[in-house]
């Protein structure tokens, strides 16, 4: 990799761990390199003007000079313009973090992602919906990851979606029509969804109670599906609180 | 080379190896810090291992505020001038010692001994919030404190505890952030300026 530098770039920090005796790694997503890792040199000493602006969710704008894998950050600037999450807005934006750094590899830039990751951070500072603000972003991130998900034709076929049909939906495939009477008791790992919602998570229409809950059922299958075996700490987290 | 020499450089290594559990020390730190012990401070040295092996043996949880303690439960607990109608929930020890240094705070502690960090997988039973609100549903407390940070993971931490109180009746109540005291706006992060400006109170 040759020697870069970036000047003020629109970015968000999605995490960062302690790296030697003074330092931070800090993951970013950058609107023009995508995820990038840098080193926050002597970021966690007390008096460090680092410090207290490395904090995820809202606007920055980074300089950093970059040889190997890690890039070292030079500067940090405060963008503005976001308002701060709280409650589940916030338990939802670690979730869209944590979706960020396992789905997405560093250095793939996607302008489009970026820009659809602040529009849900802003709408979740608004405290829009959040059911809705997750699952147009999980379809979003798919779309750009290369598996944007068949929604409006039946797998194979492409005979159009009937509203008022049921599917099996086969991550690798798409909508499978269900035959009779199956479907009312649908094996395990196996994702049932009616026609309707797959027309209504193609127009990003949750209005509907049933769409809401089946598009999540629909989304955790398909994210799945590229995480195996993996459990995704934000969501086991929130669960373990709803239990408390 | 005799086998009793590698026998002493392993020794070394396992020193070196063990002394960067310590925060912030890296491998050069602790092999610096294992020679000055060998070479320069043997008798400090057997201190230092006497002292983290009676600590290791005797200091626990404090039942009450799950802060260190010899006891059961700890002298600040067990005080009769401390007001048992306040709790406050803090993420470490050295945040216990930063309030108390102020002087102004006369009730109780729970020290979390963390905070939720949701992506790295540490939740309410890492940070024993079964626990605190067991505690904090006693019967003498009327009112929670929320003293932990003001950082992301901080705010969700407060956000969750605040919840889980007001549902059980507890009163709860965030700390106030802002502008440091004798702190002058062109040199306060402007983090903070925009969040004083939105926390802003009527005169
Ligand atoms: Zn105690």
């Amino acid at each position: 990799m040759s020697r870069r530098r970036v000047d003020q770039e629109p970015a968000y920090v999605l995490h960062s761990h302690p790296y030697k005796e003074t330092s931070l790694v800090v993951e970013a997503l950058s609107r023009r390199w995508g995820r990038v890792g840098l080193v926050a040199r002597g970021a966690r000493r007390p008096r460090s003007a680092m410090r207290g602006l490395l904090l995820a969710f809202y606007p920055l704008r980074l300089s950093w000079s970059a040889s190997a894998e890690l890039g070292t950050l030079t500067t940090v600037e405060w963008a503005g313009g976001q308002s701060a999450l709280s409650g589940v807005g916030l338990m939802c934006g670690f979730y869209l973090n944590e979706l960020l750094l396992r789905l997405l590899p560093r250095e793939d830039p996607h302008e489009a992602l970026f820009d659809a990751y602040a529009a849900s951070l802003a709408r979740l500072g608004a405290e829009q919906s959040p059911a809705e603000v997750l699952r147009s972003f999980e379809r979003r991130l798919l779309t750009e990851l290369g598996y944007a998900p068949l929604l409006e034709q039946e797998a194979t076929s492409g005979v159009p979606v009937d509203p008022a049909r049921q599917y099996r939906y086969e991550p690798e495939l798409g909508p499978v029509p269900l035959q009779g009477s199956q479907g009312a008791q649908p094996a395990t790992g196996i994702c049932v969804v009616s026609g309707r919602t797959l027309l209504d998570v193609a127009r990003d229409d949750y209005a509907r109670p049933q769409t809401r809950e089946e598009a999540r059922r629909l989304m955790r299958t398909l994210i799945a599906q590229r995480l195996p075996g993996q459990v995704l700490h934000t969501r086991a987290v929130l669960k373990e609180l709803q239990d408390l | 080379m005799s086998a009793e020499s590698v026998q002493t450089a392993k020794g070394l290594e396992r020193l070196i190896e063990a002394l960067r559990v310590l925060p912030g020390v890296g491998p050069r730190s602790a092999q610096r810090m294992a020679y000055h012990l060998l070479q320069h401070e043997r008798q400090g040295a057997t201190q230092l291992a006497q002292a983290l092996e009676a600590a290791l043996a005797r200091v626990r949880h404090c039942a009450r505020c799950n802060n260190f303690t010899e006891d059961e439960i700890c002298g600040l607990c067990r005080s009769p001038r401390r007001d048992p109608s306040l709790l406050c929930v803090i993420e470490t020890p050295a945040d216990l010692a930063m309030v108390e240094q102020t002087v102004s705070y006369s009730g109780l502690y729970f020290v979390l001994m963390g905070r939720l960090s949701p992506l790295d997988g540490i939740g309410p039973r890492e940070i024993g919030l079964d626990r605190l609100i067991a505690r904090a549903t006693d019967g003498q407390v009327q009112e929670v404190i929320l003293a932990t940070n003001f950082t992301n993971e901080g705010e969700a931490t407060a956000h969750y505890i605040a919840e889980m109180l007001r549902a059980r009746g507890i009163r709860t109540s965030r700390i106030a952030r802002g502008v440091p005291l004798g702190g002058e706006l062109e040199y306060v992060d402007v983090g903070t300026i925009s969040q004083a400006l939105i926390d802003r109170r009527g005169l």
